[in-house]
């Protein structure tokens, strides 16, 4: 491995820049996720830090069921993120669609629009559940820093 | 229990009833600010017209759709000031279901309405309809996921073709 590249992996392990998209969720894991980001429970001292666009962010915190309507633009948020990207899925909905399963304008779970590195279920999540899952995401970075960071 | 107190909600079937003569036996005072009355597709509009304005009910709560087999009903729920709710019950053929909007009345009813036409198949005359709601912009046609002989695989064997 070159120099560079444990640089940039030292970095982004760092400083995971997250962006939070709603992908049909009711609100009750979004409203954790801000809690685990502000201070109380203080998810930025890991060095995470929310951004407004998806073109400045490594990992995206999805929360709810992938609805029919939202599928496309997921795909599309997710498209627009440079590599290497990471997904989280925040949520008992997320990870498999919950109680929205085979509801007919719900798709499921986030994996079935887009693929998925960490799932956090719960309902809602409690944000040390988050830390928990954010926290884990990054140490398997790390792990693999020995091979090639990606997917 | 003490006695409940009628009067209101007796005073204006009865109103209904002297000037329609056909809704005898099909209006009834639930309880105490209900009143629940069914009407044929026919006659709908006539009494709908003289319960918001000469009845004064005229606010319109919503409108429930419901599957009832070989038909398909429309509760319209409307309101007045006095917190009284008469619900005015429709029917139509499943095979095919027209209505005629009542936007000219309530414009924001157009929503309801709208949703009846996605989710039962309900078709509403006099209602301009350009986009899907509230059902997803590329949802097939002919499916309407709030009938009771719709299953989910109708729609995955639909997306498959």
């Amino acid at each position: 491995m070159k120099i560079t590249d444990k640089i940039v992996t030292w970095a982004r392990t760092k400083s995971p820049w997250v962006i939070h998209f709603n992908t049909g969720a009711c609100n009750a894991c979004d409203i954790e996720i801000v809690a685990a980001l502000t201070p109380i429970f203080d998810l930025e001292r890991f060095g995470t830090l929310l951004k407004g666009t998806p073109r400045h962010a490594d990992v995206l915190l999805c929360s709810g069921p992938v609805t029919r309507q939202i599928e496309t633009r997921l795909k599309r948020i997710y498209e627009q993120m440079p590599e290497p990207k990471f997904v989280v899925a925040v949520g008992t909905c997320a990870c498999s669609g919950g109680v929205f399963h085979d509801c007919y304008s719900v798709k499921g779970g986030i994996d079935m629009a887009i693929p998925v590195n960490a799932y956090i279920p719960g309902c809602p999540v409690r944000p040390e559940a988050i830390i928990d899952g954010v926290v884990k995401l990054l140490q398997s970075l790390e792990a693999t820093d020995e091979k090639e960071v990606t997917k | 229990m003490t006695e409940v107190n009628l009067n209101r909600e007796e005073d204006i079937q009865n109103k209904l009833l002297s000037k329609f003569s056909f809704l005898e036996g099909r209006i009834k005072v639930k309880r105490a600010r209900r009143i629940f009355a069914d009407v044929d597709l026919n006659n709908f509009r006539s009494v709908f017209d003289y319960i918001v304005k000469d009845a004064n009910f005229n606010i319109m709560c919503m409108i429930t759709g419901l599957d009832e087999g070989e038909n398909l009903s429309f509760i319209y729920h409307l309101a007045n000031f006095d917190g009284i709710i008469f619900d005015l019950k429709t029917y139509a053929p499943k095979g095919n279901p027209v209505l005629k909007t009542i936007t000219d009345a309530f414009p924001g009813a157009g929503l309801y309405e709208r949703e009846l036409v996605d989710l039962l198949g309900a078709k509403v005359e006099g209602l301009s309809i350009d986009n899907r709601y509230p059902l997803p912009d590329g949802w097939p046609d002919g499916q309407y996921p709030l009938r009771k002989d719709w299953k989910r695989e109708m729609l995955d064997q639909k997306e498959e073709k």
